[in-house]
């Protein structure tokens, strides 16, 4: 009886609400045909849970989140606008992805996202997308394993969110800020990850634009993996283990990057494995470990660049050729470059100029610019060294200068002839002023006073002991 | 050993060695030279407009490797082997060797360091233009290294003088023992770990460090400046042996004062057997 009773007054219950959606639905069609019906939720109700908005919301709507903490996995399944006003914060249950996105077409925005589940395979994401041409736009997530992971998710727009990971981690039990995989067309732009694994990580993913993110303080800034035809421009990396890792790819093009302070004993300002025909423009490489790595990169072009303030400017093997190096500015490098094999294939200077090197001693006779001497990139102590790494315990000592001076004079030991036939002899100029994000303004008043106090303590000195 | 004689002749040698002409000269020399490698630095720089381990901190490093030694040299042979009759003079006063030793070394030093503090001092305000103040407290322990440096040299030089019979004789084997530390040590170091196998190589180039002062204090002061990562795989080598970059440095310069110790007792033992 009463299992009967229950099932006939479900049912009418079903038919009524049938009528009314075909209703509203009917009043939809024709009073707002484009833009969707807006269905706020907020913690004072009516409605109060995400969850139970996009039950009743239909492709097209909005989501109006109000202010509040919501307790919640969040699944987009169908094409809303879901938008934060206020300080919305969506908790996760710590189980899977705290907002999985579902359906094509969705904006999620203006939301603090946090406390994801941790299973690196079941990719536990702050924002796991799954679905086409969605907009990520202002979130800020943190306490996420990984940040905002695109599934076999296309034409994606992914801007100004800020991705925190879990840094009392390992790297290697922590997920990536930005994980794109096996997805094309997706742009990423001003976003700021840091303490995640890998900043921004592409894997088998094409024609993506990668644009003026912040990305410090974890393993790879931007790690490019069996990913060819993208681009990347005005991103800026620092504190890293390496600033770009860009590995198993071809026609990456990148200008206007910042590689800065990759200062670990493996650290590295990009780092080139197996790539070819990529092009590097007009980026900075200042003050890392290794400016540039490269093993097994093939016909490349990096020009205008500025490689300054590295223990090591460029660490080549010999497994990389055909790529031509021209205008690059390399100042104040500790060394220049280190070989590692005997002779490599590449151009260090274009048809027209070669780069610019501060340690070229040359001079311009006939003033057109460019040395009258060809320069030996590397020296004769570089060169042991990269056979012997301990030697280089015996960098800047007046032993290995004395060393290279007179095999610059007496040339007895076969050294490789990496040469830049067209030295410049001033730098080339750039046309865009880079700021490097982690210097700490001067102390200009402390050191003046302690260089102050040195000089008048030794002068006073110096009268003491005169006159005493 | 009395306190108070050793602090006579120190202060007398310290007033002597101020007054003399050498040493202004040298304290002038010195602070040209790191004002105008620091200046040159500082232009560059403004073109970069990063700052890091540059050129100009690896030139004054190389300033205070070649000059620094040379100058404690120098003066250690001058003083200990003056013109005819004054050491005699000296000697016959009621003090003993040691403390003449002691005090002349100490008065010597106080004089050199002066002369070191007004380089770096000058030199210091075209540094501080354009550091912040983790590069004030880098640029204090290179001064520290330096001090060191000129200590284990002085001390050396003390020896070199006592030990041979004349004052050409003294400068003779002071020149030799400076293109020994600075040059064809680390040449021979070079040369050697070339001929050796790899592992016997990474043993001798790791003792060889410290068979030379001039090398620990290039080493300590490197790390100071650069850090460890300056010395790529080496540099890891060296933090895995010590434990971390500070302690490593630590180390050398412990290690520094070490050579200044022994160089000091063997001059003093040398000066007791002299015939005077």
């Amino acid at each position: 009886m009463g299992p009967a009773m229950m099932n006939g007054s479900s049912l009418a219950r079903k038919m009524r609400r049938r009528v009314t959606y075909l209703a509203f639905g009917c009043c939809l069609a024709f009073a707002l045909p484009a833009s969707g019906r807006t269905i706020a939720v907020s913690p004072a109700g009516p409605v109060r849970s995400i969850a139970q908005a996009l039950r009743s919301a239909a492709d097209g709507d909005v989501i109006e989140v109000h202010a509040g903490l919501y307790n919640e996995d969040v699944v987009l399944d169908r094409s809303v606008q879901l938008v934060g006003a206020g300080n919305v914060v969506i908790r996760g249950t710590g189980r899977g992805s705290v907002v999985t996105v579902a359906a094509d077409g969705c904006t999620l925005r203006g939301f603090v996202i946090e406390h994801s589940g941790s299973s690196l395979m079941n990719e536990d994401a702050g924002i796991l997308l799954k679905s086409r041409k969605n907009r990520i736009v202002g979130n800020h997530l943190k306490d996420v394993l990984f940040g905002i992971y695109l599934l076999q998710s296309d034409g994606n727009y992914i801007a100004d969110n800020t991705i925190h990971g879990r840094p009392q981690l390992d790297y290697g039990d922590r997920g990536n800020g930005i994980h794109i995989w096996n997805s094309r067309y997706n742009t990423v732009e001003r976003n700021t990850v840091y303490e995640t694994r890998d900043g921004i990580y592409v894997e088998h993913a094409y024609h993506s634009v990668i644009r003026s993110n912040r990305v410090h303080d974890l393993r790879y800034g931007l790690h490019y993996m069996y990913s060819d035809d993208n681009d990347f421009e005005g991103n800026i990396f620092y504190n890293n283990v390496a600033g770009a890792a860009i590995m198993y790819s071809s026609r990456i093009r990148f200008r206007r990057n910042q590689f800065l302070h990759n200062r670990g004993f493996a650290s590295y300002g990009i780092l080139f494995q197996a790539d070819d025909h990529c092009l590097a423009e007009e980026n900075v490489i200042a003050d890392n470990a290794v400016g540039i790595f490269m093993e097994a990169l093939n016909e490349s072009t990096l020009r205008n660049n500025l490689v300054a303030a590295n223990d090591l400017a460029l660490q080549v093997f010999t497994s990389s050729a055909g790529n031509i190096f021209e205008k690059n500015n390399f100042i104040d490098n500790l060394s220049p470059l280190e070989l590692e094999g005997s002779q490599s294939n590449n151009r260090w200077n274009g048809s027209l100029a070669g780069n610019y090197w501060s340690q070229y001693e040359g001079f311009d006779l006939d003033g057109d610019g460019i040395g009258d001497v060809p320069y030996h990139i590397e020296n004769v102590f570089e060169h042991l060294e990269a056979q012997l790494p301990l030697l280089r315990l015996y960098l800047l000592s007046p032993a290995a200068q004395s060393l290279v001076l007179a095999e610059r004079g007496f040339p007895v030991l076969e050294t490789p002839q990496e040469t830049d036939n067209l030295p410049l002899m001033k730098p080339v100029t750039m046309d865009w002023q880079p700021q490097d994000p982690a210097a700490r303004p001067p102390r200009r008043s402390l050191a003046f006073t302690l260089s102050a106090m040195l000089v008048v303590l030794s002068l006073a000195a110096f009268r003491w002991g005169v006159h005493s | 050993m009395d306190t108070r004689n050793v602090a006579i002749i120190a202060s007398q040698e310290l007033r002597i060695s101020l007054r003399s002409r050498w040493v202004q000269i040298f304290a002038v020399v010195f602070a040209v030279l790191t004002l105008a490698i620091s200046y040159f630095g500082m232009v560059t720089s403004i073109v970069v407009g990063f700052e890091g381990f540059t050129r100009t901190t690896a030139s004054l490093l190389n300033l205070v490797l070649y000059l620094v030694p040379m100058l404690a040299l120098a003066a250690a042979t001058s003083s200990f082997c003056p013109e005819q009759g004054a050491a005699e003079l000296l000697f016959s006063q009621p003090v003993s060797r040691g403390e003449v030793l002691f005090g002349k070394i100490l008065g010597l030093y106080a004089s050199l360091a002066i002369a070191v503090l007004f380089g770096f001092g000058i030199s210091g305000f075209i540094v501080a233009s354009q550091s912040g103040a983790e590069g004030v407290s880098r640029y204090l322990g290179f001064l520290g290294v330096t001090f060191i440096l000129l200590l284990s040299f002085l001390c050396l030089g003390a020896l070199a003088a006592v030990g041979s019979a004349s004052r050409i004789k003294a400068l003779g084997i002071a020149l030799a023992l400076w293109f020994l530390f600075v040059l064809f040590y680390d040449l021979m170091m070079i040369g050697l770990v070339g001929l050796l196998d790899p592992h016997s190589a990474r043993a001798a180039v790791l003792l060889g460090l410290f068979g030379n002062p001039v090398d620990l204090a290039r080493v300590a002061g490197l790390l100071m400046l650069g850090g460890a990562t300056i010395f790529g795989a080496a540099g890891a080598a060296l933090v895995r042996t010590f434990g971390s970059t500070g302690l490593a440095a630590t180390i050398l310069c412990l290690l520094n004062l070490c050579w200044s110790v022994a160089f000091v007792t063997v001059a003093s033992r040398v000066l007791a057997r002299r015939e005077i």
